[in-house]
């Protein structure tokens, strides 16, 4: 499955996402490309009732979420009763459209 | 540094207006300013002009350069800041560096945005912009969104609740209708925004847990304020306020690499700064404006400003402590919440307010002995934040 990639600090071992340049931690440069594991818990979400211009849509579920190997990122949560601390299994889908083009991104379901 | 002083501050009111271009707005409130410093035809050596997004809003830019031209400022020095919703705040930092280091005498310094040329779903989306184009804006984040995911958290940590965010709303929609300046002028009760089983009809979820009243409107305005030495100040007609503290502290882009999610680390880095450069504490401040760009923030930055313990801040807003007339009033102006939140104009209208209540100006809203202001401008999603602390000179 395609997916984001994820940074890990060579020296220090912090976990970033996105990308810096330098690490936010130790000023490393050096960081292994690493891919977020396939399951993950619910940080904090919000519930969108007014999106932005181009986005017809309501009740529109963001969330953060903590892999477990550590990666953080924000997705789109496909869930009805979102909760903070549920699992979640990630999928790599169409997020939004844009000029006309679909654009891929984390996407988030409740494991069984 | 040498002191600086604000000779002269200027606003126009704050609400959609359609009749005016964003020039005419700067030029208005820089003139305010000007006129109200008694300045006549003495020099401005230089401008800056606070604006987050005219070429989106407005398809126009180059405003500090316009803008000196219009008002016959020329050959003035002239810069526009941008630096999102905290671009006031910035304008007035560059303009304070400009006269403390004795680089200029004279400086104007002007903050506005017309947003209301778009309509409010465009708006939405200008102001999304300044979200991570990777990680964030693809999923269709919003500001709101982003002050939902941390009222969440906030609210869970410190047993903050709805009704303490609506308890901000009120207090601001009832200061803002003593503030002929704000936007909204219309009183609002707990029960039609919270309690009443349709109160979701007035105030539905924007991004649960935030609401319509949780938010600040969408809205047009200017704001100025001119800065010079004691030295000139002197010679003009105001009583002197100066500009005694000055912080800006930085916070990761997105909020999910804070290790403490509510933890509003650059709110605390620039208001120490600004304390510190003052050499005055939280408890000595008389009047504070903070960013209420969503209820959630003006607890949260009171207390990482310093004036309550983290979990404080509610308790004192319970107690009436922050309304005019309790120990620490925040946001007499009606803040973000009632004044409206032009965003590049928010910073300099915060200093602005600053300095009506320390010279004794702000009539009905008037916090009375007013001595030492503070004020703070929240930029992104406190990735940028100023703060600056203000004494009237005795
Ligand atoms: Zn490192």
């Amino acid at each position: 499955m395609k997916t984001i990639t994820a940074y890990k600090c060579n020296k220090c071992g912090l976990v970033m996402y996105p990308y810096h340049d330098r690490c936010l931690n130790c000023k490393g440069r050096d960081f292994k490309e690493i891919a977020p594991t396939s399951k993950g818990k619910l940080l904090t979400y919000t519930v969108i009732e007014q999106l932005p211009w181009g986005m017809d849509e309501r009740g529109r579920v963001l969330g953060v979420v903590e892999f477990d190997n550590g990666v953080k990122a924000l997705g789109l949560i496909k869930d009805d009763a979102p909760r903070i601390g549920m699992k979640l299994k990630v999928n790599w889908e169409p997020v939004r459209e844009m000029g006309g083009e679909e654009i891929f991104g984390l996407t988030f379901e409740k494991t069984k | 540094m040498r002191p600086v002083v604000v000779a002269g501050v200027g606003m126009i009111p704050f609400e959609r207006r359609d009749e005016d271009s964003l020039m005419d707005m700067l030029a208005t409130a820089g003139l305010n300013a000007m006129d109200d410093a008694g300045l006549g035809d003495r020099p401005v050596d230089s401008v800056y002009v606070g604006n987050m997004a005219s070429g989106l809003f407005n398809h126009q830019v180059s405003v500090a350069s316009a803008l000196v031209d219009r008002l016959s400022l020329l050959p003035a020095a002239a810069d526009r800041v941008e630096n999102g919703p905290a671009s006031g705040g910035s304008a007035i930092k560059n303009g304070f560096l400009a006269v403390a280091s004795g680089f200029n005498d004279v400086v104007l310094v002007v903050g506005g945005e017309k947003m209301r040329e778009v309509i409010g779903p465009k708006a939405t989306d200008i102001v999304a912009c300044m979200t991570h184009p990777e990680v964030e804006y693809i999923y269709g984040l919003t500001l709101p969104a982003m002050a939902g995911m941390f009222a969440r958290l906030y609210m869970e940590k410190y047993g903050v609740t709805r009704e303490h965010l609506a308890m901000v709303a009120i207090k601001n929609q009832t200061n803002g209708l003593l503030n002929p300046y704000a936007h909204i002028q219309m009183k609002i009760t707990m029960e039609g925004i919270l309690t009443h089983p349709q109160s979701h009809i007035n105030s539905p979820v924007v991004a649960d847990p935030i609401h319509l009243y949780d938010c600040c409107p969408v809205s047009d305005g200017a704001a100025a304020v001119l800065l010079t030495t004691e030295e000139i100040a002197n010679k003009l007609k105001k009583p002197l306020v100066t500009i005694d503290g000055v912080g800006q502290a930085t916070d990761t882009h997105t909020l999910q690499e804070r290790s403490d999610p509510t933890d509003l680390k650059a709110v605390t880095l620039a208001s120490e700064q600004a304390f510190k450069m003052a050499g005055i504490k939280p408890k000595d401040i008389d009047v504070a404006e903070l960013h209420d760009a969503f209820t959630i923030l003006e607890i949260a930055e009171s207390e990482h400003a310093g004036f309550f313990p983290k979990g404080e801040g509610a308790k004192a807003l319970e107690r009436g402590e922050t309304q005019i007339g309790g120990k620490l009033p925040i946001n007499p102006s009606g803040g973000l919440k009632a004044r409206g939140h032009p965003v590049g104009a928010t910073g300099v209208a915060q200093v602005v307010e600053l300095v009506w209540q320390l010279r004794g100006e702000a009539g009905e809203r008037q916090v009375k002995g007013a001595a030492n202001g503070f004020s703070l401008n929240f930029g992104g999603f406190g990735n940028n934040v100023l703060a600056f602390v203000l004494r009237r000179k005795s």
